[in-house]
């Protein structure tokens, strides 16, 4: 499903990502660790499509289409989707707006007809259930005054309604109590499917105690230095990124 | 802008041209005669503001001085309503400087209201009328008012009685219609005045609505005035939606007795050249006003707003909320001032103005001012001028909506809280409406991802 070759992004005139190779196949749960600073929020923003990161090498493929030449709503469209790690506050936007015209813009675009009003605010109210979402969300803007679980938890809600093909969490775990931890895990673990992959940017080890990766990948300096499975993540608790950094080789 | 410039006025010629124009109208010898009079040498004593004027810093007004405005011509109009807002309320019209009682609001008047047409009341008795404006003439006017009061030929006065309520709005519209002969048109000039006064705990909704084709070049230059008694309550919505030729200057007058109330909202989005100015007395104590509004010039458009409230009494509060949004070459000024005079213990003043630019053409000029003669008060101020916020927009635009769509949601998020706070629905649809498509065209202008 995605391809990245030897990615090298600078952002701010510095080198963030030097090299990186990853490849995701539909149906596979990756999760990406690394400290801070070591370029996973980068990856997540290009695969998005954000301003200000430039790619200086390497290339993206996803589903055999240059992912970088696509603009962020063609990337949404196609089925490319981003939890933020600080979602935006959009005083005047009304929630249930954007679900809306962000669902209908990607219906359009596979040639389908709008969705229907009331099937859609069905499927809303059924996606609030799953993330445990107070009625108050449909009147209000979109994450105004949220608390941060809140805007997560918004973010995961607008992933089960978009249903994208690839859905990158970045650093969906930080600033949740376990509580919203667990709702927001529930909610990924319950979008996981066949046809669907999903990529999780994170510090901690915590996340992947509810969110079981295939696959794990240790970033640090701009590349990814160390793959293995979930058991990789459980080294990583124990002994420390600097192991990797030191030998990547002798894990 | 350099002083040669502002002052390259050709005055002389302008202040001819309306003296001219005032010698030419018949001269009743009557006292309202020899009060018109007095306006216009008022009016030609101090000639039309320069940019010198620190009211007028940031307003060129050459353009209207060249202009040579006659005085209107009446036009057959036809009865269609699209130029008003349905469901709106009592309504009362003018075309072109003369009000139409073909096409306002039939009588009965709504209870408890008086209104009167001021140039039916100079036919009957000018004198009256001449001892009337005299009481309402302010010391402090301004050479647009002085026009206004040498060459005010219509208007109206609304008295609303004491403890009076009334349920629905009275909506007043200003309507520039073109002429369609063949020879090619003048510039006209109106100059309406209007007199409202509240009685003692009375509560009503005014709105002033200022439309006109695009083919006409005009100006109005409208004078209002409300008289708001102890315990009353006032609601002004002003609509300023004038033709892509026109001048539009409105000088809006409101004095405040004794636990008074004044609301408005001020939408500026027509004219060529427009200014909307406000100059509020809180004259007694308890008494509060909140000014909000919103301009948003485009293309080569000129939007003024301009406040100047007095706290002259002890406990007052006011409070003004403005908000800018600029594209293409369109440019605002907002200059609110806040005069707290000695004595006026306990005043509280809060001053908010932010602003959107949305092209790197367009300007805007904001500039809160404060001055403080008294102690024991609360004020503050703030400004900020922006862009769209890019990560909104990517926000917005990782959801899977287009460029330009994102663009037009924002700045018309921008604008909601302004239009959330008009509480006459009808009014409120139709500037979401007008918002709407004014930024989806401008929106246009931009490079967009989603042009395919």
């Amino acid at each position: 499903m995605l391809v990245i070759e030897n990615l090298k992004v600078r952002v701010g005139g510095k080198q963030v990502l030097n090299g990186l190779n990853l490849t995701i196949n539909a149906g596979e749960v990756h999760a990406i660790m690394g400290p801070n600073g070591s370029g996973k929020s980068t990856l997540a923003q290009v695969l998005a499509g954000r301003d200000g990161y430039e790619v200086t090498g390497g290339s993206v493929t996803y589903e055999s289409r240059d992912l970088l030449a696509l603009a962020p709503e063609e990337r949404a469209r196609e089925g490319v989707f981003l939890a933020f790690q600080y979602p935006v506050e959009i005083p005047g936007v009304n929630n249930v707006y954007l679900l809306k015209a962000g669902l209908n813009a990607i219906r359009k675009h596979r040639g389908e007809p709008e969705v229907d009003a009331f099937e859609f605010l069905a499927l809303v109210r059924e996606k609030m259930k799953l993330m445990q979402m107070d009625e108050s969300f449909l009147s209000r803007a979109v994450n105004e005054g949220f608390s941060g679980g809140e805007k997560k938890r918004n973010e995961i809600l607008q992933m089960a309604i978009l249903e994208p093909k690839l859905a990158l969490l970045d650093e969906t775990d930080s600033g949740l109590d376990i509580d919203a931890l667990r709702v927001v895990s529930n909610g990924v673990n319950s979008l996981r499917r066949a046809d669907r992959a999903i990529v999780m940017v994170t510090h901690y080890q915590r996340l992947l105690d509810y969110i079981e990766p295939d696959y794990v990948h240790v970033l640090s300096g701009g590349r990814i230095l160390k793959s293995g499975d979930k058991s990789l993540a459980l080294e990583l608790e124990k002994r420390g990124y600097d192991w990797v950094k030191e030998d990547p080789a002798a894990a | 802008m350099s002083v040669s410039v502002i002052n390259s006025t050709n005055q002389p010629a302008a202040l001819d041209h309306y003296r001219t124009l005032f010698t030419g109208r018949a001269d009743a010898g009557d006292a309202l005669s020899t009060l018109r009079r007095a306006s216009l040498e008022r009016f030609l004593g101090t000639g039309f503001p320069t940019q010198r004027d620190e009211p007028w810093k940031y307003t060129n007004l050459r353009r209207l001085e060249a202009r040579r405005f006659a005085l209107p011509e009446a036009v057959p109009v036809a009865a269609d309503d699209d130029r008003w807002i349905p469901d709106c309320g009592h309504r009362i019209v003018f075309v072109n400087g003369r009000m139409l009682p073909a096409l306002s609001t039939p009588a009965p008047q709504p209870p408890g209201v008086t209104i009167v047409s001021i140039a039916q009341w100079m036919q009957h008795s000018p004198d009256e009328v001449a001892a009337f404006l005299s009481r309402h003439e302010s010391v402090a006017a301004g050479p647009f008012e002085n026009l206004n009061g040498a060459f005010s030929e219509d208007g109206i006065v609304i008295d609303i009685a004491a403890g009076v309520t009334l349920e629905r709005p009275l909506y007043l519209v200003h309507h520039w219609s073109a002429p369609s002969s063949s020879r090619p048109a003048q510039s006209q000039m109106a100059n309406p005045r209007i007199i409202l006064r509240a009685g003692p705990n009375s509560h009503c909704s005014v709105i002033t609505h200022y439309t006109g084709d695009d083919a006409a070049e005009s100006l109005t230059n409208t004078r209002v005035s409300f008289d708001v008694a102890a315990g009353a309550h006032i609601q002004h919505l002003r609509l300023q939606e004038e033709g892509a030729r026109a001048f539009h200057i409105g000088t809006t007058h409101v004095r405040l007795a004794k636990d008074a109330r004044f609301t408005s909202h001020d939408f500026a989005l027509g004219a060529s050249l427009g200014r909307s100015s406000t100059v509020v007395e809180l004259a007694e104590p308890g008494a509060a006003v909140s000014l909000s509004g919103m301009f948003a010039p485009t293309g080569t458009q000129h939007l003024d707003t301009h406040i100047r409230i007095e706290h002259a009494a002890p406990h007052t509060q006011s409070q003004q909320d403005y908000r800018g949004i600029a594209a293409g070459r369109g440019r605002g000024v907002f200059n609110g001032k806040v005069i707290v005079q000695p004595g006026a213990q306990k005043t509280d003043a809060k001053q908010s103005n932010r602003n959107l630019l949305l092209s790197a053409t367009a300007e805007i000029d904001s500039r809160p001012e404060l001055e403080i003669y008294a102690h024991d008060v609360k004020c503050s101020h703030g400004a900020t001028t922006g862009q769209l916020d890019p990560v909104s927009l990517f926000y917005l635009r990782s959801r899977g909506l287009g460029e330009a769509e994102a663009r037009a949601l924002l700045i018309r998020a921008f604008a909601h809280s302004m239009l959330a706070t008009v509480k006459v629905g009808p009014v409120r649809t139709w500037l979401e409406e007008r918002v709407q498509r004014r930024f989806d065209l401008s929106a246009g202008d931009m490079p967009s991802g989603d042009t395919k």
